[in-house]
């Protein structure tokens, strides 16, 4: 992997005690990817300390969500050449050691999305009950809008190929980039697929998904998946 | 011609007050003309039905309502349910500005250090 085609974008948020520990071990491990930290509006030394470490941040001045944030990164990596992206938690929650697994099947052209998914393999990682009935039911929603079974439709942790990049640009969820995302990009005729990997406990910080937003998540989802199916195309989308 | 009951004098009084209150708030520019139009429109009607006793019954009588106060009551809260709806949209394009915004400065901001970090002492500035 002499080109570094691919860049792995990190939305954070008051992630600066997680940050230099997976920013190293990326480095270590994923020495062939390019680095982007996309500051969502922390309010700690998040951005010195990723610059600290010579890695570019991007941040934004009020914090606008996690997909918004990845939006950002899309943008990054499509003008500067890139042609995957890689979503990866700032919490240290993702491995990153399961990068390469992750980019291969869309470098080969097998998917246009890599889904790391937690439940393909056993893993370490605990799912609340609650959550794990909302991976369920929108996992259903997932097979019944697409026709194709994904068992970990909120897993962050996806490469994204450039044409999705593109396509994303122009419409992608603020807050939860889930169940809608993939419905609205399997519509478009992207391919998906899952691929195992290892979820970790939290190294420090605040999840992104606090008590407000998971009583609001099913709600939002479900209205956004059935949106998702109803919507055409946007202008942009078409001349992209 | 029939006599206005105190409450159609009350509710007009009230909807004659709150017009020209938006207007005043326009001529302040404390208002813009695009979001007086909903306001403007729902006190003329308010009005119009306080003082119209005729045009009251007429309506009331029509929709199927029971006592003439509901009619007024009805259009006041059929425009709130505009007014709230209309802002709601307004308020979700303001999200998408802000967000379109907010990454473009966060863009500016990555170019201006990059360019800083290239150059760091060509005009005496600090890198």
């Amino acid at each position: 992997m002499a080109v570094r085609d691919v860049l792995v974008i990190v939305p954070a948020l008051n992630e600066e005690e997680s940050l230099p520990a997976l920013l190293d071990e990326v480095r270590r491990v994923a020495p062939w990817a390019g680095l982007l930290v996309v500051d969502d509006g922390s309010l700690d030394r998040t951005s010195e300390v990723v610059r600290g470490r010579g890695v570019p941040v991007l941040r934004h001045a009020v914090n606008l969500g996690v997909g918004a944030a990845l939006q950002t990164g899309f943008r990054y990596a499509i003008e500067r050449g890139f042609s995957i992206g890689v979503q990866l938690d700032a919490d240290g929650q993702h491995d990153p050691g399961d990068l390469e697994a992750l980019v291969t099947p869309v470098r080969e052209g097998r998917c246009d999305v890599a889904i790391g998914s937690r439940y393909v393999t056993r893993t370490r990682y605990r799912t609340p009950v609650t959550r794990r009935l909302g991976m369920l039911l929108f996992s259903g929603v997932v097979r019944l809008a697409l026709g194709q079974r994904i068992t970990d439709t909120t897993s962050g942790y996806r490469a994204y190929g450039r044409r999705v990049m593109e396509v994303c640009q122009h419409d992608f969820p603020r807050d939860f980039p889930d169940a809608p995302l993939l419905i609205a990009l399997g519509r478009r005729g992207f391919r998906f697929l899952e691929v195992p990997v290892q979820m970790r406990e939290r190294e420090a910080g605040r999840s992104f998904y606090t008590l407000g937003k998971s009583l609001y998540y099913p709600y939002k989802n479900m209205l956004a998946s059935l949106m998702a199916l109803l919507r055409a195309p946007t202008d942009e989308e078409r001349r992209s | 011609m029939e006599f206005l009951s105190r409450a159609q004098v009350v509710t007009a009084a009230c909807a004659i007050l709150l017009a020209l209150l938006v207007l005043d708030l326009v001529r302040r520019r404390r208002l813009s003309e695009e979001y007086s139009l909903l306001w403007v429109v729902s006190t003329v009607v308010v009005a119009v039905l306080g003082f119209s006793t005729p045009l009251l019954k007429a309506i009331t009588h029509a929709l199927g309502i029971l006592y003439e106060a509901s009619t007024v009551f009805f259009f006041g809260l059929a425009f709130a349910t505009a007014m709230l709806l209309f802002l709601s949209v307004k308020l979700s394009r303001l999200g998408l500005e802000n967000l379109t915004l907010t990454r473009e400065l966060a863009f500016l901001r990555h170019e201006i250090e990059s360019l800083r970090a290239e150059r760091p002492t060509s005009d005496g500035e600090n890198a």
